[in-house]
């Protein structure tokens, strides 16, 4: 061991002393920050959490400061540069020739993290300073009062490094998930891995370590993009560095055990709108189909401010109240109207306007026909816009609520879709997930919700909309029920202030420098910007209720196989004829069905009939699954020769009377 | 400090010398290039404060400090085998003050400036009295340079391998038979009150031209240890006074002085980067010794 080695070594055990706290009349020690001197050789760097021991005794008890370092100096005994210059006659290159380097410090700025005694909060003392030993982490950033035996509330995010001290770092259960605080933020730059992989790796940790006692925990990501979450039931690659960090916090380097996908089908109805289209994995991927019921309670969604006037407005909740899922007549129309599908709606819809175009009316029940024709093409758009979710025959395959699972993984794949779909989804599922927590019937307890690109969904500087209304309403009360919401984005600067600002925990990838030059990241100081702006795959920046500074930590890889590698590995199915495609679809239910039998039964039916069949089968899941799904088709009048009909002779025209007087 | 370097208030002389190369004064081109040798440097500081006076007679404080720093992978750190010396002292005429006790409140010795150390009764006068104090601090800075300085003899003589080192002590080294004899110390005197010439030879001197030395010459002294000595010019002189850059190196009288010389030289040269700026001596004073100064400033203010 040489001597810097030794140095290093002897200051990295804790009762060897790195550094002296200084304070000079222009640079003063506060209660909240202090500076401190090292050697050279020092492992102290931005983020190293520090302990400061006073020298004399405040109370009977020797004071103990805990602090992360946010800035760093050096200097030598230079007063101009003029002079270094002169010393080497201008010449960079005689540099070498000089015989000894100058004196030179290693100053560094620190935050104090916490003080003990906490009172009275005094300004730090002269003393000497130690790195922090993992009791140290524990205590600095008031860790000690969650992870005690038998309140072991602490969920690992990370595991902060400095010198030869690796302590794991824990969030409080009770303020990431609730009650206390809730919701956690992850920004970053996008491609370094940092903000999806975070979430997946704290999603394994929250599974392992969420304490029994606060209940069952589920979680439901949406997919927005590529095949980012398509392979989270396979393992990925880990290196022997990456298990060591699993180890230490006690996670286990495992897929998740309890996955379920959700995904729309194409436009087309053949297949499911997902990359996780490969054969080998569709066992547990379940189509995700809307009728009107489950659209029309979301009109708002769809249809934008332009569209919903108080007319529009009020005719739709005439349509959803007196109109959908019941027997419906009325003197303008011909017949009597059951609505249960966009299809029927439609046919409501004519029905209604040839009525009054019958009776030569601009109003019916105190709606103007142009009210009336503009809500029918809004609505009767929606199955065209979201092509594969929204079906005119009304089949609904959802997602299991009231049968969520414990450490179930619920995701939907929303990534190849047109936009109004994904909020149309977004907003739903997340309303449901609201309504049966609200009623404690949803299964478990605590939903987490993963929402990524979240600068899209709640813009900072855009007209409002119900997607931001209700993450806004989520952020701000969602606690309470256990609903939390995870949300990751690449700027957050452009996301909602209020959405951001009721994040409880926030998790700061490698940042873009132009965000950072952005008034919220003003209390950061350069230091803290410029390791942000550096940082490793990998390497977080966390800000937690408990901890009063930012705290750096490493994480793993998460042990998922990545969307990347999944995609190569099982690339998405081909898209397939009608035959294959149901065939494919109904296996999944009874393995032993053949395609040859599958061709046989749809034979001649035409493909809306097909899907829909396919539909209510998958919906219904029944035992003898090919007797239900040919029962779905509709009947088809066998083929024969016809006959044509017999017409009357036209009487004959007398010969004498041509014009038949 | 005179326009000179020179920091006593003796007046400017010029003494002869015996030249012990060269018939008279010459300069010497050094020949070789400059080389890293010195392993530590030697220098100590004084700071006196007048405390106040009784019945006109002044109270002097006095702190003399001294320190060895070594250089260990190009950087100065301070020499190990013996601490840094700090010294405090009272300075006052005991035969005029009568509060002794007044200032031995923090355990700091008193030293009597009634008289002087030859045992002559120094004047009332509280010129003279300050002067005298003046001049007892600067023998125990002396003295604690002295220490340290024979310390290094010392553990050079018991080192295993022949040497620790050679020792770069600001000023003379004659003050003591241990250093004045060793070959292990360099003495740079950066001061010119005292100008040591044989015949014509100061214009010589004075013309210098950087990395030049001139002839060898011997030191006389009537109480220390005669060494040999010689003038170097560190820096370019050219738009500066005569000094500037003029250092006088001593050494002991071991013979072979063109060599030793030459060698010496080369090793003082290396010093001159980085510059001692912003000290106003940076010309003549190389940076170890400003790391000491500001080492001894640090522990001993």
């Amino acid at each position: 061991m040489n001597e810097q080695e030794q140095v290093v070594a002897s200051s990295a055990d804790g009762f060897t002393p790195l550094g002296r706290v200084v304070a000079t009349e222009r640079k003063p020690n506060t209660p909240h920050e202090f500076h401190f001197w090292t050697a050279l050789e020092s492992p102290v760097g931005i983020g190293t959490i520090v302990r400061v021991d006073g020298a004399h005794p405040i109370g009977g008890q020797i004071p103990h400061i805990y602090g992360i370092v946010t800035e760093g100096f050096s200097y030598t005994d230079l007063a101009s540069p003029l002079h270094d210059v002169m010393g080497h006659d201008g010449s960079p290159a005689n540099t070498s020739f000089a015989s000894v380097d100058r004196a030179e410090i290693r100053l560094y700025t620190a935050a104090v993290l916490r003080q003990v005694p906490e009172e009275p909060l005094q300004p730090v003392p002269m003393g000497s300073v130690y790195l922090a030993q993992t009791e140290d982490v524990n205590i600095a950033l008031r860790m000690d009062g969650y992870l005690k035996d038998g309140a072991h509330t602490g969920i690992p995010v990370g595991v902060y490094r400095a010198g030869g001290t690796q302590a794991p770092i824990y969030l409080d259960a009770d303020f990431l998930i609730g009650p206390e605080a809730a919701h956690l933020n992850i920004t970053g730059v996008s491609g370094l891995a940092t903000k999806t992989s975070a979430v997946e790796w704290l999603l394994s940790s929250i599974f392992a370590h969420f304490p029994e006692s606060k209940g069952s925990i589920a979680a439901v990501c949406f997919n927005v993009k590529g095949p980012d979450l398509c392979f989270l039931d396979h393992a990925g690659t880990l290196d022997d560095a990456d298990r060591a960090l699993y180890d230490a916090m006690r996670v286990p380097a495992e897929p998740f055990r309890d996955v379920h996908y959700y995904a729309p089908y194409t436009a087309r109805g053949m297949s499911l709108n997902t990359l996780r289209s490969n054969e080998a994995l569709v066992h547990n991927v379940t189509p995700l189909t809307w009728g009107l019921n489950e659209v029309l309670q979301y009109a708002e969604v769809l249809l934008n401010r332009d569209d919903v006037d108080a007319k529009a407005d009020a005719l739709i909740d005439f349509i959803n109240q007196n109109v959908v899922g019941q027997p419906f007549n009325d003197p303008l129309l011909s017949r009597p109207h059951t609505v249960r599908s966009l299809a029927d709606l439609e046919d409501w819809f004519k029905d209604v306007l040839q009525g009054l175009e019958r009776k030569d009316d601009q109003s019916w029940r105190t709606h103007h026909v142009a009210t009336i024709r503009k809500v029918r093409n809004r609505l009767s758009n929606i199955s065209t816009r979201c092509a594969g979710l929204v079906t005119d025959s009304g089949v609904v395959s959802d997602l299991p609520f009231g049968e969520f699972r414990d450490r179930g993984l619920y995701v939907v794949d929303v990534a190849n879709l047109e936009e109004d779909a994904q909020d149309l989804i977004f907003a739903r599922l997340v309303s449901k997930l609201r309504e049966h927590l609200e009623r404690r019937d949803l299964g478990v307890k605590h939903v987490v919700v993963f929402v990524d690109e979240l600068n899209k969904y709640a813009p900072a500087d855009a007209p409002d909309t119900y997607v931001r209304k209700m993450l806004l309403d989520i952020a701000e009360r969602g606690r309470y029920l256990g609903l939390v919401l995870f949300s990751a984005q690449q700027f957050r600067s452009q996301v909602h202030r209020r959405v951001v600002g009721n994040s409880g925990t926030a998790l700061y990838g490698r940042m873009d420098v132009d965000e950072l030059a952005t008034p919220g990241y003003s209390i950061l100081s350069p230091a803290v910007k410029t390791k942000l702006a550096t940082l490793d795959k990998g390497q977080l920046m966390i800000r937690h209720p408990h901890f009063t500074q930012p705290i750096f930590v490493r994480f793993p890889r998460p042990a998922v196989m990545r969307g990347r590698d999944g995609a190569e590995l099982f690339p998405a199915a081909e898209d397939v004829s009608l035959e294959v495609a149901v065939f494919r679809s109904l296996r999944a239910l009874d393995p032993s069905l053949s395609l040859n039998a599958v061709t046989d039964v749809i034979a001649i039916h035409d493909d809306k009939d097909v899907l829909r069949a396919r539909n209510l089968t998958l919906q219904e899941r029944p035992a003898d699954v090919l007797g239900f799904f040919a029962s779905k088709l509709r009947k088809t009048v066998p083929g024969g020769a016809t006959r044509a009909p017999s017409v009357a002779a036209l009487r004959a025209i007398p010969d004498d009377d041509p014009y038949a007087f | 400090m005179s326009a000179y370097g020179g920091v006593s208030g003796d007046p400017p002389v010029v003494r002869d010398v015996v030249l012990v190369e060269d018939e008279t004064v010459r300069a010497h081109a050094v020949d070789g290039a400059p080389i890293v040798q010195f392993t530590a440097f030697l220098d100590g500081t004084q700071t006196v404060h007048v405390r106040g006076h009784e019945r006109g007679a002044p109270i002097m404080q006095g702190t003399v400090a001294a320190v060895i720093r070594e250089r260990r992978e190009r950087r100065l750190v301070t020499w190990p085998h013996r601490l840094p010396i700090v010294r405090h002292a009272y300075y006052a005429p005991l035969l005029y003050v009568r509060e002794r006790a007044n200032h031995e409140r923090n355990g700091w010795p008193i030293v009597d400036t009634s008289y002087t150390k030859k045992g002559t009764l120094v004047p009332r006068h509280p010129a003279a009295l300050r002067a005298e104090a003046l001049e007892r601090i600067g023998h125990a800075r002396e003295r604690a340079e002295r220490e340290l300085a024979d310390a290094w003899c010392e553990m050079a003589a018991n080192a295993a391998d022949g040497g620790a080192g050679v020792l770069f002590v600001d000023g003379g080294i004659s003050g003591s038979v241990t250093t004045a004899t060793s070959s292990c110390v360099v003495g740079v005197i950066k001061s010119h009150q005292t100008l040591y010439s044989l015949g014509d030879g100061l214009p010589t001197i004075m013309s210098l031209e950087c990395g030049e030395r001139s002839s060898v010459f011997r030191v006389p002294h009537k109480e220390r240890t005669p060494v040999v000595s010689w003038y170097l010019r560190l820096r370019n002189p050219h738009g500066h006074d005569a000094m500037f850059g003029l250092v006088r190196v001593e050494v002991a009288d071991h013979g072979d002085y063109a060599a030793r010389a030459n060698d010496v030289s080369r090793w003082i040269l290396a010093e001159v980067a980085p510059l001692s700026l912003p000290d106003g001596r940076w010309d003549k004073m190389v940076y170890g010794i400003r790391d000491c100064e500001q080492f001894l400033r640090a522990i001993a203010s």
